[in-house]
């Protein structure tokens, strides 16, 4: 009970219809508990509710049914307590790096040079030392990500929550990322929930995947991955790796098989 | 050294657009084809401007008229952002409210000119009236559709990082406004000048407005002519100044976006 950092109850979200009272069931009845200090990553198909879970659990949505409870508090709000990277970035473009790294040490009223410190710190961290000064639109994507890494990070939340935060990127800027992610994982030991569409990078950064079915979305299956810490890019050769990304493609291949054909009728 | 060659080319173009209309009117006034009388040649207007800048009226006057236009314009842009910051916010409020702001909206601001001046008489006061009707529409339209249109997921990453209303009313829903509350502004204070001018045809003893439509009863055309001439130059002059501002203020911008 104790080495829960987050406890998902039953919890369900059912989104108003346009113009029917049924509308969308979005989630049906998710039990979930996520370890402290694990790297959980939610896998599946479009549409099934992965945003719409990590929303409840960052509190920007409530459920329908149910309830998140962090460390056996009820989570009604966003709190610092669990920070949010998100796919588009959401950076503030008015702000310079350092600005927007230093934004939710402002916002919980820590002094200017200590804000400095730890910003520039954290900056470090994500490697984006001599960047401070930039604006965000002065950044590739890569780098954009980096800095709201850091952002999330500077207040030391004790679950990262991550929307398919490298979705956006190049093949390459996004193996780089995923290797500094294990890394700084590593090293900070924060729990992370992870959302991706790409088996590669949830069994190179997860410790456990969670598979989600198609609409209302439900837990499906839950792998744990047994392969060994820190997660360096050669990892993917082992034959540990090559197994679990293949039961796992073959556990999603009908999922994206029926998406796609879905697409293709609508074209 | 190129771009050098095409601004000094670009000002050449500009200023031979104007010559040419100079000269064109100068011309046809000198054979005789304008009546002199109702629409003075350029000399004239260039006598006469020079004659009302030596006996200070002309500074005067425009000076009037500018203090009309800062105050009220003042006070348009303080209440249109507030209000486009609220009913941009709030549901509620954008409910209750919007349905009234938008038929007075349409009303334009000369059609308050008889309420004004049943109001407030003869002097500023009605001045600063029309410059506020006229002015804060601009600016509340801007500010709403601004904040309207501000991505939920920076409200979202501000929330998370622990931001309280204040901060992000200071630190995001501002800053993200800014960009069209500027062009706002600056249609506003567009809006204003023509006010304050139309105002003071009727609701004033000073001013440009005012001096114009002095200049009519006693005939003076060219008078009337310098000071629309003046009116279109302080017209521009704050255009640019806000122009200037706009730029200045947000820097962070990328090139591509300006
Ligand atoms: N605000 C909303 N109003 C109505 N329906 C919504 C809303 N947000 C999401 N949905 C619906 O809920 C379902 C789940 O959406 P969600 O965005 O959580 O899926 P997802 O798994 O994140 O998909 P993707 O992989 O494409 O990001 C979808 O059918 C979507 O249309
Ligand atoms: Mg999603």
């Amino acid at each position: 009970m104790a080495s829960s950092a987050i406890s998902i109850r039953g919890v369900s979200k059912r989104f108003a219809g346009r113009d029917d009272a049924s509308g969308t069931l979005a989630l049906a009845r998710v039990d979930l508990e996520v370890r402290k200090g694990e790297v959980l990553m939610l896998l599946g198909p479009s549409g099934c509710g992965k945003s719409t879970l990590l929303n409840i659990i960052a509190g920007f949505l409530a459920p329908s049914e149910g309830e998140v409870l962090q460390d056996g508090a009820l989570v009604s709000r966003p709190d610092p307590r669990r920070t949010v990277v998100f796919q588009d970035y959401a950076l503030f473009p008015w702000k310079s790096v350092q600005e927007n790294v230093e934004f939710g040490l402002k916002a919980k009223g820590v002094p200017k040079a200590d804000r400095r410190r730890r910003a520039r710190e954290v900056l470090r961290t994500v490697r984006l030392n001599g960047f401070e000064e930039r604006y965000p639109h002065e950044l590739s994507g890569g780098m954009k990500q980096r800095a709201a890494i850091a952002r999330a990070i500077a207040v030391d939340p004790e679950v990262l929550l991550m929307d398919e935060p490298f979705g956006a990127l190049d093949a390459q800027t996004r193996v780089l990322l995923q290797e500094e992610l294990a890394r700084i994982s590593a090293e900070t030991g924060m729990t992370i929930i992870f959302v991706t569409h790409s088996i590669d990078e949830a069994v190179f950064l997860g410790d456990r995947i969670v598979v989600m079915s198609a609409r209302p979305g439900r837990i499906r299956e839950l792998h744990d991955v047994s392969l060994s810490r820190p997660r360096l890019p050669d990892i993917r050769s082992d034959p540990e790796f090559r197994r679990l990304a293949d039961g796992l493609w073959e556990s999603l291949r009908k999922d994206w098989q029926h998406e796609a054909s879905q697409v293709a009728a609508a074209v | 050294m190129w771009s050098g060659w095409r601004r000094l080319r670009r000002w050449a173009l500009r200023l031979a657009g104007l010559g040419t209309l100079v000269v064109v009117w100068q011309t046809l006034s000198s054979l005789g084809y304008l009546n002199t009388l109702l629409f003075p040649p350029p000399s004239a207007v260039a006598a006469t401007l020079i004659d009302l800048l030596r006996d200070g009226s002309l500074l005067e006057n425009s000076w009037a008229s500018i203090q009309r236009v800062l105050a009220g314009f003042a006070m348009a842009s303080i209440v249109g952002i507030a209000f486009g910051i609220l009913l941009g916010w709030s549901e509620l409020a954008s409910e209750v409210l919007k349905p009234i702001i938008e038929v007075i909206r349409p009303i334009p601001p000369i059609a308050w000119t008889p309420l004004a001046i049943l109001w407030f008489g003869v002097g500023n006061s009605p001045s600063y009236f029309l410059v506020f009707i006229g002015a804060v529409f601009p600016v509340f339209v801007n500010t709403y559709v601004a904040v309207r249109g501000i991505e939920k997921s920076q409200i979202n990453a501000a929330l998370c990082l622990g931001a309280r209303p204040m901060l992000i009313l200071t630190d995001v829903i501002v800053p993200a406004a800014l960009p069209m509350i500027f062009p706002g502004l600056r249609i506003a204070l567009g809006v204003g000048w023509m006010c304050v001018v139309a105002a003071e045809l009727i609701a004033a003893q000073s001013g440009l407005g005012y001096m114009i439509q002095q200049s009519r009863m006693m005939l003076m055309t060219s008078s009337v002519l310098a000071g629309m001439l003046t009116i279109g130059a302080i017209g521009y002059a704050a255009n640019s100044l806000m122009l200037m501002l706009e730029r200045r203020v947000m820097r962070w911008r990328s090139e591509a976006v300006s």
